[in-house]
């Protein structure tokens, strides 16, 4: 094994370190105010030993935060008010403790008081510290009243509705660059803050060309091998997602890197559109889509994704078997046991709510007449039905001229006639009509 | 390397001991409570109005439902909602049904040339015979349906639903035995301890009928009992015993004490089984052990199934021409007609598996006087199962196989004569059919030599069979997994094809 970086090593130790003369600092000054009380005087002697370990640990996250400003590209300003309030902090502790000493204390008396107010100075200096810090850290953004008064872009109602930089490039930037890319920290000078800040870039160059693939850093960047020293996000951080890189790739070439328009509003958006809703979570990522077998099978764009489910659950109640068939789109295969006792009235609305959902139906042997069954018009995306054994007739039929996804329907003992194999004769999607039991003549 | 030494992979790992586990976990609260939240944030996902004047009870039923949905099984959308498998036990001869060989009459009694056995084993029943005589069917085959496709004269009646069959002639397995390539079949695997394949798609999809077993199997009486079957070929394996199928006797009562005894009228039963149920409940509570749960869903099963199975036994309903139609024994419970005219009834009621056995198709010595008799017990009502679930609308969506183990050889077995010879075992090759949801009708499929020996075109193996039957009921055979003995298990082990060209 040979030895990695070890200076990149211990900087990245110092958010770790940082935080002991936090502790420490604070512990002091809270057994100090409370060594005021009787009950704890005792404490008073913590006071000098708690100083102490701050002060130590003070000093080597100095050290620590030295190393680390080296190998970081921070924001200068910054960088510089955090390192100065830091090693005064270190020294301003060291001297706190050196004046509590018993040794001292005797030699120069300083007012109890008056050290106190001292120690809570201190922690003023240590918060002001830490606000810098974080800056560097995090963004000058991330602790801001902006985060508190920020107007939360709404999700989009569609994918349509949504706007490409706002609702959909600058969150990616926002999720995956702005950690080291943003307000005080700017590593490689690039800042993501809005589109004028990326079309400046950065050190190696703009990190968007509107139109031009090759020259956008970022994109560039993005697409390297993982093992590439230039790759982004470095360090291991979270990557972008193929999707997201579809969508900035799709933004840069196609949409010429605007802002303020709408997917509506762009040119050719249908090849986007899949991507951008997955991101925008108006559909779940297909995790089968690798799955050859399943790519041969052509399921109904017009299904829906979603489905009502309390619908669902109610229908289940009533004793009707509501199995799933396929859970991208739900597709719903419905039964309602024959001789059920169930009425259409009890059901109709829960059905209804899920017509668009249900490819088989099988409402058979219910004496369902046809002024129940008129609901079947709604069940646009229907494959099978089952409504044999009811008293049905002709009319029935008209119900399912329009059904164009209708392959198979069940009229096997029913009052139909062969007005109704004529009627259903005019939908082509039908292929199959089993009249067994009936007044038909000419089977379909 | 760390993987080699993470001590998970040692540990008992089945879900019923992880459900065990979970509830004696001091974390069991924490699991809960997030998973509730997990399934209110699941809510935003189906758009529905999750908190618009719903019950309690009914929020709660719907975080369950939304949480079934998204880990639904159905991996594709399926075609077929119920398979009733027909199962032809002791190995059918390809020769004398569906695999036409008119080469063969040319060279009756000729040895079998080296050239197509390529040193491949035999049975140790014929592996020492002088001589291999190679035998034509002693059966004529005709041509049937709009089709055109060859058919023995023995299944006159099979030949009339012709059209409606996918015919697949290159089947091959790998057991030469009977036992071992019966449960090869069944659950994938030659050894015994692996969940048949209703099993599995029992424990993969679930019931469409409370009030039935979802998995039921029909033993004939009428079949010849020279190759035993044994209960674990419609076992559970190490799936959760509910899923096991329920064997109907073959016999005048299927199901035993459905019937109150004299002097009690079972009004109070109900009763009964409550506080039988939490009882079993307490010891449930207090030892976790599955088993109890699949006793207290069997007793609560077979209450049900005293109104459901008188239902669906009873043929008074059945007119005259519905037994015609699967033939005189259809009228005597047990045969194998009578099997399947209540196949029929139970897949009606949505039954998702049914499977028959007909035992007696090994014909070692005999075979032209065994295989006729053979195929007069079962030809006219395999053919009438087709019609009257096509009649019905429920080919649609049913899925009807035929076959057995394996194949026969073109070799006599014993001697030959003009009026008589046998057959040995031959996996290598034989045929069987698939027919309703999801199929191609009126197809054949895959092609043998003209010894019907080894497969010349598209060979389907076991596995590529119980693939593409998973396939039509909408499963990933790849995915349908169980974890035990620290490993994932699978219908089709680590192989397995569908079969696409036969998909409609």
């Amino acid at each position: 094994m040979t030895l990695g970086n070890i200076t990149t090593f211990s900087g990245h130790l110092h958010p770790l370190v940082v935080h002991l003369p936090i502790g420490f600092i604070i512990l002091a000054a809270i057994l100090n105010l409370l060594s005021y009380r009787k009950k704890y005087e005792n404490l008073k002697p913590a006071v000098s030993v708690t100083l102490f370990i701050g002060f130590v640990s003070a000093v080597l996250a100095c050290l620590l935060g030295y190393i680390l400003s080296i190998s970081g590209d921070y924001d200068k300003t910054v960088l510089i008010n955090h390192k100065l309030s830091g090693i005064a902090l270190a020294i301003i502790s060291g001297v706190l403790y050196y004046l509590s000493t018993e040794k001292v204390m005797l030699e120069v008396h300083i007012p109890r008081k008056l050290f106190s107010v001292l120690l809570i100075s201190l922690i003023a200096l240590m918060s002001y510290s830490g606000h810098q810090g974080a800056s560097l850290t995090h963004g000058n953004e991330y602790i801001s009243m902006r985060t508190l008064m920020q107007q939360v872009r709404e999700k989009p109602a569609s994918v349509q509705s949504a706007m490409i930089f706002e609702d959909v490039v600058e969150p990616i930037l926002q999720n995956k660059c702005a950690q080291c890319h943003q307000g005080g920290k700017r590593k490689g000078k690039l800042s993501v803050d809005n589109l004028q800040a990326l079309l400046k870039g950065g050190k190696s160059g703009p990190a968007i060309v509107p139109g031009k693939l090759a020259e956008s850093e970022l994109y560039k960047r993005v697409t390297l091998d993982p093992e590439h020293k230039d790759y982004m996000p470095a360090d291991g951080k979270p990557p972008l997602s193929k999707n997201e890189i579809e969508i900035i790739k799709w933004w840069i070439e196609k949409a010429g890197a605007v802002e303020g328009k709408t997917m509506a509003q762009l040119k050719n958006p249908d090849s986007i559109q899949m991507q951008v809703g997955t991101y925008l979570g108006f559909h779940q990522p297909d995790n089968g889509t690798s799955n050859d077998e399943m790519s041969t099978q052509a399921v109904n764009p017009d299904i829906p994704m979603q489905t009502d489910t309390l619908a669902m659950a109610r229908l289940r109640t009533k004793g009707l078997m509501v199995r799933l068939m396929l859970n991208k789109p739900v597709m719903l295969d419905i039964t309602l046991p024959a001789n059920s006792g169930v009425k259409m009235s009890e059901i109709s609305n829960d059905l209804m709510a899920l017509a668009k959902n249900v490819i088989w139906l099988n409402l058979s042997g219910n004496n369902f007449t046809d002024s129940d069954l008129h609901i079947l018009k709604s069940f646009v995306n229907l494959e099978k039905l089952r409504i044999e054994n009811n008293p049905v007739t002709d009319d029935v039929s008209n119900n399912l001229e329009l059904l164009k996804h209708l392959e198979a329907v069940n009229l096997n003992k029913t009052k139909i006639t062969d007005v109704a194999v004529a009627n259903l004769k005019k939908n082509p999607s039908i292929k199959r009509v089993y009249t067994w039991g009936t007044a038909v003549k000419q089977p379909g | 390397m760390s993987d080699f030494h993470h001590d998970d992979e040692f540990r008992l790992n089945t879900p019923e001991f992880n459900e065990l586990n979970k509830r004696l976990d001091r974390r069991n609260f924490l699991t809960r409570t997030s998973l509730g939240i997990g399934a209110l944030a699941l809510g935003s996902l189906f758009g529905n109005s999750l908190f618009g004047g719903a019950s309690k009870a009914e929020v709660a039923a719907t975080g369950d439902l939304e949480a079934d949905i998204l880990r639904a099984l159905p991996h594709f959308a399926p075609k077929a909602k119920r398979v009733v498998y027909l199962f032809q036990s002791g190995g059918p001869s390809q020769f004398e049904t569906f695999d036409y060989k008119p080469m063969l009459a040319k060279m009756m009694g000729q040895n079998l040339p080296d050239s197509v056995r390529k040193g491949q084993r035999l049975t140790g029943m014929s592996a020492n015979q002088s001589a291999l005589p190679v035998v034509p069917s002693y059966y004529k085959f005709n041509q049937h349906g709009q089709t055109g496709t060859w058919m023995s004269e023995l299944m006159p009646f099979t030949a009339e639903v012709v059209d409606e069959l996918c015919i697949v002639k290159s089947m091959h397995s790998e057991a030469i035995n009977h036992d071992p390539a019966i449960t090869f079949f069944q659950t994938g695997n030659q050894l015994p301890g692996r969940p048949s394949i209703g099993s599995w798609v029992s424990y993969g999809l679930g019931s469409d009928n409370n009030n039935l077993p979802t998995f039921i199997v029909l033993v004939s009486k009428n079949g010849q009992k020279d190759q035993p079957l044994y209960s674990r070929l419609w076992g559970n394996g190490f799936l959760p015993s509910k899923f096991q199928g329920v064997q109907f006797r073959a016999g005048k009562d299927p199901v035993l004490f459905l019937n109150n005894p004299d002097g009690y009228d079972g009004e109070d039963r109900k009763e009964m089984l409550d506080y039988l149920s939490k009882l079993n409940q307490l010891q449930n509570a207090a030892y976790g052990d599955p088993e109890v749960d699949a006793r207290i869903a069997q007793y609560e099963m077979a209450y049900r199934m005293q109104t459901s199975v008188p239902d669906v036994l009873s043929t008074a309903d059945e007119p005259n021409e519905i037994f015609e139609m699967y033939g005189p024994d259809s009228r005597d419970s047990g045969t194998y007609a009578a099997n399947c005219l209540l196949a029929r009834k139970l897949l009606e009621k949505d039954v998702k598996f049914v499977q028959l056995y007909h035992q007696g198709w090994d014909q070692h010595t005999s075979l032209p006087s065994g295989i006729a008799a053979q195929c007069k017990a079962t030809d006219q009502a395999t053919a009438a199962l087709i019609k009257d679930l096509k009649q019905r609308g429920l080919l649609e969506d049913t899925l009807v196989i035929w076959g057995g183990e394996f194949g026969r050889t073109v070799y006599s077995q014993g001697k030959l004569t003009p009026n008589d010879y046998g057959r040995d075992h031959h996996p290598r090759c034989f045929t069987m059919w698939m027919a309703g949801a999801g199929v191609k009708p009126g197809v054949t499929y895959g092609e043998t030599d003209d010894f019907s020996y080894n497969i010349i075109k598209d060979p389907v193996h076991v596995h590529d069979f119980q693939a593409t039957l998973l396939h039509l009921m909408g499963i990933d055979h790849e995915r349908l997994t169980y974890k035990f003995q620290g490993r994932r298990f699978r219908l089709t082990d680590v192989e397995g094809k569908v079969v696409k060209d036969i998909l409609s």
